[in-house]
């Protein structure tokens, strides 16, 4: 099935906010990622199967809190106790994943159609989600992820480098244009472009 | 705004959870014989207690379990949460 990217008419490339008079370099960039493949695995609460046999594209599934394992293709980020969210380039990943796990133990679900994502990048970018989320940012370092929300809008919120800071940020495909909305009129303050 | 301690996730903003009630209640056991009242008192019958509570609360924003948590009605202080199958 082909991939319609849900912010494709929503954001326009250019500069805004208060850039003016200010290196284009360090403007916070904003830009939708698509056609990434999107996995959501939740092992049943009755499986006793051992999560630390598993490997997918080279990586296991993190145990600990606000985890994110990840390789230059692929990242596994911690959802919840018994609950990962894949994202990867590989889009043909699913059929393996669907044959690696055992459908008494696991649920796996593709949700690359149902998600629209956000990459934020700027040293300025952490300042940003304050303006709409309650998490404390200070706890959060490179390849952690945290759900929450932004101006409430259930967010998901993937630190892929914190030096400078890269950001990805996922929401539900309908709350895809309201959530570019809030972010961008975060940015205003400090001026954006979006590429 | 409440600060809520998830037994999975840790410290987060209250905007992140839902309250789910009394965490006392007990449904009456599974194929056993239940009166109305009793049926009654199950579904509608809560206590208000003004001082320490044990709550259920779903970080419904978060990792979107359930969990317990003892709260202060009068202070709203929280004194501890724990999983769901564990007893506070």
């Amino acid at each position: 099935m082909k991939t319609i990217s849900p912010l494709k008419n929503i954001l326009k490339k250019g500069l805004f906010g208060d850039h003016e008079g200010k290196n284009e370099v360090k403007l916070i960039e904003i830009k939708e990622i698509s056609k990434l493949l999107i996995v959501q695995i939740a092992q049943y609460k009755n499986s006793s199967f051992q999560i630390e046999n598993l490997n997918i594209d080279g990586l296991n599934l993190p145990n600990d809190a606000l985890k994110v394992i990840s390789n230059s293709d692929s990242r596994i980020l911690w959802c919840g106790p018994k609950n990962w969210l894949l994202v990867s380039k590989k889009k043909d990943l699913l059929q393996i994943l669907n044959k690696s796990f055992n459908e008494t133990d696991f649920a796996v679900t593709d949700l690359s159609h149902s998600r629209a994502i956000i990459e934020i990048e700027g040293e300025n970018s952490i300042e940003i989600l304050k303006k709409g989320c309650p998490f404390n940012f200070n706890e959060l370092k490179k390849d952690n992820c945290v759900n929450s929300v932004f101006n409430g809008l259930a967010i998901t919120i993937d630190i892929i480098n914190d030096n400078p800071y890269k950001i990805r940020l996922f929401t539900l495909r309908s709350f895809g244009e309201s959530f570019y909305h809030s972010v961008s009129d975060a940015c205003l303050e400090d001026g954006f472009k979006v590429v | 705004m409440l600060h809520i301690k998830c037994p999975y996730c840790g410290m987060r903003s209250q905007n992140e959870f839902a309250y789910g009630g009394d965490a006392n209640v007990k449904r009456p056991e599974l194929n056993k014989e239940v009166t109305d009242k009793e049926w009654d008192t199950f579904v509608y019958f809560r206590k208000s207690p003004r001082g320490k509570h044990l709550e259920l609360w779903h970080h419904i924003s978060g990792c979107r379990q359930w969990f317990k948590v003892q709260r202060d009605t009068l202070t709203h202080e929280i004194y501890k949460t724990a999983e769901i199958k564990e007893d506070i």
